[in-house]
């Protein structure tokens, strides 16, 4: 009875793909010309005034960062809020906060490559920029903490006169080669997916210099099979090497705290949760760094709300995951009996004299990125972008919380003490952020920050899915020759 | 060798010198086409190059770059020191640079000796110890003591003598007094005004009688601002007795001691010995002592004591009436004082206490002591004396005072300023510690010593009273002159200099010598014709300079009647005239000594500043201390800042809640707010003095307190009081102790945990310390002894607020019970535990801190980059940072402090407790030169051998005869945090307590 049913099959087809088919990654029609041109267009330009005002703000937080730094260094750690029970404070929390961050980075570029979800090619390039700043702000911390800083080097197993090599079972060890390798790669990673879109720039470019400093960069590229092939190949590699480096830095730098016997840091959720708690916290760094981006540099055609929701929907699970850590936290505490455990999960945090760090960090992390069940709080940009912020807040009182709040109130009540930051101590957090800043504005101005020749190689495999279906799509039926 | 023209040289070149050329020269080809060319193939080695190159070769140019650079380096980077380092042209006999000598001497406070023994190097003194035959110390030391060192070096000392603030020496003052002598003599020294510290001090005992008998009319007068020489003490023995008579306890044999405001265990003279003879009795395992206290603020006694009742200044007396009542109703000879037990009403809980401590002390008799505190009513003093002599207590001998002054106070001082204000006093030679400062405020010494023409006054620190007096002298360090004393038990004492005064100080012997025109003459000149006056031969001199003291010369005991009439009459004034309701007149006051800066003479001293008080574990500053109601009565919180105020100006002060502190009282200590010269003590605390009057100076009423809206950061060294419940310092009843539960609990607490790594052999020696909390009463000479021993930094006020003290050795102390008025209180000395699964060294990323093979956990100081985590992960807190550069800005003579065989920790770097490691390397070379084992009792350590109580033991673990191994067996041992198998090396030893179960 074909008749009675006069709906053609490619009419059906279209219907269940309008149901199932998600809104394109790319909207408009673009071709590789107008692609470049809007990605380049914020290279080529002069900075705008906003630019200039962002970028001294950033150099005005590195200026007081190196007055701090400084100052640390002539007179000596006691100018930090550091006491005795609380031997750790600002310094790594906000390495653990900044290293964190950059976790959104690698998971973006390697383990969304690998499981070839193509809504990272638009945002891939920012988010690993975003991790190699944050990085090097995180690896400022370790070496400034130390009480002699010039020494750091006895941190590095070099052939020494004195035979002496480091301690291999200390987690601080772990950390130095953790993070070292994790910057290197991070900073391959970024510098290899860079240099097609270096080439493309030495081509575009207009001026002699500005040609001769990007063909300088871009290595000789050419673009021709050879190079694409090799080029694939090395990028496929490195993600796979930097794939289980996502898992390790951070489970490496939970061990700083699971591996001691504190109440509080020994805890053997630590490694899931801090690697949960790092994307989470680098989704939501993503979030509060691409909305204002996109916006300024009119990149809402590459940056979707389809990209946006995605990253929110990362960041719901990862909220989740870390939801579970302190829900198991808390539960251990109770469950195993032990009365310092106890104390710390339900005297300390809740009602010692820090306590509104763990309310803050309760209301951030647990109830800010519920409101991410909600489709229209995900594609809201301003609900997006404020949730965003949050987090960032409630994950840097989170490692407040596991730091000092742990310290100040552990085994002898006899040493049980407060802790409050100092002007400096302050001064170098609002620093780094100066100074990551400054370095994420000159990334922007000089740097395409979405990967040009991935966009344009999504945008050619789109339209090959759909050149291959038996019917003309209708979103591509506008294309003109 | 010929150099090589070049190396492109064709091969054939014809040198005939050359083996390998003649080699090459034979023709090789490799096929006809090459020998047709007639080209020669390139050899696959240039010719020569197995000959070593001529010429600059590149790895000549390398050296000779290296080392131009390193030569280069060499002469900007090292200069010679300036300083030069000459030896001996002579050696001096015994010395031998880097071994230390030890001396004997002594320091006085109160007027008593205490014997020491001080440690020097190359004629440097670093270290004070008890000296262990002498009566006053056997072997101990107090905090005062230890303390004395620091200030010997301090370079705030006086250094100039001065006349009106003008420079003069020490010649121009005798130059001025001997001219004066002969008008003072002319007339008697009618105007001539001695104003003396008390002393017991043979010597000074002759030159004061010397003065006396070249100016008849002369007066002395002696005085001192803590409570010990109070006039007091004196009167309540003229009660009990007719006459002066001092009281020496020996709290060993007593089996119920019950201490009426005296703090028997620290700050009363003496205490070296009581707490001996008491910590001997706190072994559950024989009979064990009994000690109630009854006292207003928390003391170390109390803290200590078995039952503790508060009070109020004021009933106190009424207390040892009515306790003496109640001992009436039993005793027949007292029975004429049992009405007063009707009498005088008690409150509930006072009444049930003076039931219990009289029946106890009855059921004890003769092995009973009751003490009353020196700033008590005589009639206080006389009810104790009465029932010590009625009960024949064996503890108490009397005999006649060593003191060459006991009628010493504000009475003696009130008339002299009455004589000052007259202007009827000329000449004024004060020796008594700043009068200006410690007098009480109604008598205006201050204003008096402006009206006298020639004032003298001798002080180590050009203080508050120097800028009044018109000659100032700076005084000696008792470790920089000769002297003599006499111990609390009359045992003759002498002190010999360690050192020539640093600052050019005079001694009190040579200021008193100034009147006999013999001022020049120098202390030892007249120290040593005055013994040899008295017979002692030049042998038996060098022995007791030797010895530090002469043996049996101990005061003779004697038994006194007690004048029982006369203390029944005054009871029963007392008791017809009290009427309860004192308290109506508002906030009673209470003064007393400081733990730490006593009546200000110690307040320059940075040690002991910084030392914790024991009771409040404040640092740096007094506190107007108040208990938790009455605090809450007034709206206050720790930390407000009130004025105090008493017949008299306003004195600033914050507020400090202590637990067990008496309700509607509040209690200021001494020796704060001081000015002068004194930059470390100047404007630290405040000066209470305008709370004090003469005719009340520890006790008044009336204070009224008003709130200023202002809060005063105040540093704690402990800021959490309670354990929380957790098992940290473990204490029991002794019928708890014999449960099987406490036993039980006990075990757990001592069972090692089992642990995944295979266990650590320690064959050698395997160091450990046993701590018994039975003895320990928080008195803080442990943890002065370590700081002088182990050149620990001082952090100063603010350093302490932002809790980064560096004590190595600190004493946590817990109030525990549910009644935050009545606590029982617990002090716990914690210390580097030594663990032999150390959480420190496994977090160490640098291998800073590491084990030994005897088992200490030890720190490699220059390996340290300050990651701090091992302090993070101890679980005990006693690792200390060097947060800033402390060690950096010393002065010549403050450097002169430190213990040579102790590195001195740099800026960023971790240290802690070490067991003393420089100690037992020393006695392990001396024991490896005499090729034997170390022995029992030759290794202490700083803080056990300053310990009063004896209370911690130190050795091998290997060696079955040590006091270590004898308490690492007792029932009574445990470890702190056991569960978390640290597997420390440091063993405590449960306290138990004896309490009286009619009081339970």
């Amino acid at each position: 009875m074909i008749a009675a049913r006069p709906m053609p099959s490619q009419e059906i087809a279209r219907a269940a793909r309008a149901e199932l088919e998600p809104p394109p990654l790319i909207t408009g029609y673009q071709d590789d010309g107008t692609i470049t041109k809007s990605i380049l267009d914020f290279v080529w330009k002069r900075p705008s005034r906003g630019w200039w005002a962002l970028f001294f703000l950033g150099l005005t937080g590195t200026g007081i960062l190196s007055i701090a730094v400084a100052v640390t260094v002539a007179r000596g750690i006691g100018m930090w809020g550091n006491n005795v029970p609380v031997g750790w404070a600002f310094g790594i929390v906000n390495f653990v906060w900044w290293i964190g961050i950059g976790h959104a980075g690698t998971l973006i570029s390697a383990i969304l490559l690998l499981f070839q979800q193509k809504w990272r090619t638009s945002i891939n390039r920012f988010a690993e920029a975003m991790t190699l700043f944050a990085v090097m702000q995180a690896g400022l911390y370790p070496i400034l903490h130390l009480g002699r800083p010039w020494f750091a080097y006895y941190l590095f197993p070099y052939p020494s006169t004195l035979k002496m090599w480091p301690q291999f079972k200390s987690p601080l060890m772990w950390d130095v080669f953790a993070v070292s390798t994790y910057l290197l790669t991070s900073l391959l990673f970024w510098y290899l997916g860079l240099i097609p879109d270096l080439a493309s720039m030495r081509d575009a470019s207009t001026g002699r210099r500005r040609r001769q400093i990007y063909g300088i960069f871009a290595l000789g590229w050419r673009g021709s099979a050879r190079h694409w092939h090799h080029y694939k190949i090395a990028y496929l590699l490195l993600a796979g090497l930097a794939t289980p480096l996502v898992i390790s830095v951070h489970t490496i730098v939970s061990f700083d705290f699971a591996v001691a016997l504190l109440p509080g840091w020994h805890t053997t959720v630590f490694p899931p949760y801090f690697v949960a708690g790092a994307v989470f916290s680098g989704f939501a760094m993503v979030i509060t760094l691409i909305v204002p981006a996109r916006k300024f540099m009119k990149l809402d055609h590459l940056v979707t709300k389809v990209h946006l929701e995605a990253m929110n929907k990362v960041i719901l699970v990862t909220g989740l995951i870390v939801f579970y850590g302190y829900a198991m936290e808390h539960f251990v505490a109770w469950y195993s009996g032990n009365e310092y455990e106890f104390h710390q999960f339900f005297f300390t945090r809740p009602r010692g004299p820090l306590r509104y760090a763990y309310f803050t960090q309760m209301f951030c992390n647990v109830l800010v990125p519920q409101i991410f069940w909600f489709k229209r709080a995900r594609t809201s940009i301003a609900i997006m972008w404020i949730a965003s912020i949050l987090i960032n807040v409630g994950m840097w009182c989170e490692r407040f919380v596991i730091v000092v709040l742990s310290l100040h109130q552990d085994f002898l009540p006899s040493s049980w003490a407060v802790y409050s930051p100092t002007i400096v101590d302050i001064s170098i957090f609002a620093g780094t952020m100066g100074f990551f800043g400054a370095l994420f504005l000159l990334f922007l101005k000089f740097i395409p920050a979405v990967a040009i020749s991935e966009i344009k190689e999504l945008q050619l495999e789109m339209r090959h899915q759909h050149a291959n279906v038996p019917y003309q799509p209708s979103e591509l039926e506008a294309v003109k020759p | 060798m010929p150099p090589l023209k070049s190396r492109s040289l064709p091969v054939l070149d014809g040198s005939p010198d050359s083996s390998s050329r003649a080699q090459a020269s034979e023709r090789t080809w490799r096929g006809p086409g090459e020998y047709a060319s007639g080209r020669e193939r390139s050899p696959e080695f240039e010719p020569g190059v197995d000959q070593p190159p001529a010429g600059t070769s590149r790895r000549d140019l390398l050296q000779l770059l290296g080392a131009s650079v390193a030569f280069a380096g060499l002469s900007g980077c090292f200069k010679p020191p300036d300083d030069k380092i000459l030896p001996y042209t002579r050696q001096p006999e015994e010395i031998v640079p880097g071994n230390p000598l030890h001396y004997a001497t002594s320091t006085m406070l109160g007027g008593y000796a205490t014997g020491l023994l001080v440690t020097s190097f190359e004629g440097r003194p670093t270290k004070i110890e008890g000296n262990p035959e002498h009566p006053g110390s056997l072997g101990s030391s107090g905090v005062h003591e230890q303390a004395a060192l620091l200030q010997l070096y301090d370079p705030q000392r006086a250094a100039v003598v001065q006349q009106h603030g003008k420079p003069r020496s020490f010649r121009d003052y005798l130059v001025t007094m001997n001219a004066r002598v002969p008008l003072l003599k002319a007339r008697g020294g009618e105007t001539l005004r001695l104003l003396v510290p008390p002393s017991s001090s043979p010597l000074i005992g002759n030159l004061r009688e010397r003065i006396l008998a070249a100016y008849p009319r002369a007066r002395i007068v002696t005085w001192s601002a803590a409570p010990l020489s109070a006039q007091a003490s004196n009167d309540g023995a003229v009660l009990a007795f007719g006459a002066p008579y001092e009281t020496r306890l020996e709290l060993s044999r007593a089996r119920v001691i019950a201490s009426l405001d005296a703090d028997l265990l620290s700050s009363m003279p003496g205490n070296l010995q009581h707490l001996r003879g008491f910590a001997g009795n706190r072994d559950p395992k024989s009979p064990m002592n009994r000690l109630y206290a009854v006292e207003t603020s928390l003391s170390v006694t109390g803290m200590s004591a078995d039952h503790r009742l508060r009070l109020k200044p004021s009933e106190l007396e009424r207390f040892s009436l009515a306790l003496l009542g109640r001992l009436g109703k039993q005793i027949p000879s007292l029975a004429r004082f049992s009405p007063l037990a009707g009498k005088i009403v008690l409150a509930k809980e006072q009444a049930r206490f003076a039931d219990a401590l009289a029946k106890d002390l009855l059921r004890a008799g003769k092995e009973s002591v009751v003490v009353a505190g020196a700033r008590q009513t005589a009639l206080t003093q006389a009810a104790c004396q009465l029932i010590n002599a009625t009960l024949g207590s064996e503890a108490v001998t009397w005999s006649r005072p060593v003191l060459h002054d006991a009628d010493a106070g504000p009475r003696a001082l009130l008339s002299l300023v009455e004589e000052m204000r007259a202007g009827k006093v000329e000449t004024l030679l004060i020796a008594a510690h700043n009068p200006v400062h410690g007098a009480p405020f109604d008598l205006a010494f201050g204003a008096a010593l402006s009206r006298v023409p020639v004032s003298v006054y001798s002080s180590p620190y050009f203080d508050e009273t120097a800028e009044r007096a018109a000659w100032h002298l700076p005084a000696a360090h008792e470790l920089e002159t000769w002297g003599d004393g006499r111990a609390l038990d009359g045992t003759v004492t002498f002190q010999q200099p360690l050192i020539a005064p640093l600052f050019g100080g005079v001694s009190e012997i040579e200021l008193y010598s100034s009147l006999l025109g013999e001022g020049d003459r120098g202390a030892y000149a007249q120290l040593r014709d005055f013994w040899r006056g008295k017979g002692a031969s030049d042998a038996a001199w060098e022995r007791s300079i030797a010895d530090g003291f002469v043996p049996g010369t101990a005061a003779a005991a004697e038994t006194p009647a007690v004048r029982i009439d006369e203390i029944a009459r005054a009871a029963e004034q007392v008791a017809a005239a009290s009427a309860p309701g004192l308290g109506s007149m508002g906030l009673e006051l209470n003064v007393v000594p400081d733990y730490k800066t006593y009546d200000g003479r110690f307040a320059n001293n940075a040690w002991l500043q910084e030392l914790p008080d024991p009771v409040t574990k404040l640092t740096w500053d007094n506190a107007a201390l108040i208990s938790q109601d009455t605090a809450r009565e007034l709206g206050l919180e720790s930390g407000d800042l009130v004025d105090l105020g008493l017949r008299g100006p306003p004195v600033h002060a914050p507020v400090l809640i202590v637990p067990g502190h008496a309700d509607g009282t509040i209690t200021v200590s001494l020796g704060y707010g001081r000015r002068g010269a004194e930059k470390t003590a100047e404007n630290v605390g405040f000066d209470i003095a305008p709370l004090r009057h003469a005719n009340s100076p520890w006790f008044d009423s009336g204070l009224t307190v008003a709130k200023v809206e202002r809060k005063y950061p105040i540093a704690l060294t402990q800021e959490h009081f309670s354990m929380e419940g957790r098992k940290l310092a473990v204490s029991a009843s002794l019928e708890q102790y014999r449960s099987k539960e406490t036993q039980e609990s006990l075990e757990a607490l001592r069972t090692k945990n089992d642990s995944v790594h295979a266990p650590v052999e320690y064959p050698g020696y395997r160091w450990a310390m046993a701590i018994d909390l039975g003895r320990c009463t928080g008195c803080n000479a442990c943890t002065i002894a370590c700081q002088a021993e182990n050149n620990i930094s001082v952090v100063g006020k603010d350093g302490v607020g932002k809790s980064r003290e560096m004590h190595w050795l600190r004493i946590d102390r817990y109030f525990t019970g549910e009644d935050l008025n009545n606590p029982a209180v617990i002090t716990q000395p914690m210390l580097c535990q030594h663990c032999e699964s150390a959480p420190c060294e496994y977090v160490c990323p640098v291998n800073a801190t590491v084990h030994s093979d005897e088992g200490l956990n030890e720190m490699v100081y220059n390996r340290c980059v300050g990651t701090r985590y091992c302090s993070n992960n101890c679980p005990y807190k006693v690792r200390r940072f060097n947060f800033f550069n402390y060690t950096g800005a010393f002065t010549d003579t403050e450097k002169m402090v430190f213990n040579p065989d102790v590195t001195v920790r740099a800026r960023g770097v971790m240290e802690k407790c070490t067991f003393c490691v420089q100690r037992i390397e020393r006695v392990r070379i001396k024991s490896r030169v005499e090729a034997r084992e170390i022995r029992e009792g030759e290794l202490v350590t700083a803080c056990q051998q300053a310990c009063p109580a004896g209370a911690i033991a130190f050795g091998s673990l290997n060696d079955p005869k040590s006091q270590v191994v004898a308490w690492n067996e007792d029932d009574r041992h445990y470890y702190v945090l056991n569960e978390l198998g640290t597997r420390p090396r440091v063993a405590y030893l449960a306290r138990v307590t004896n309490p009286n179960p009619e009081l339970a």
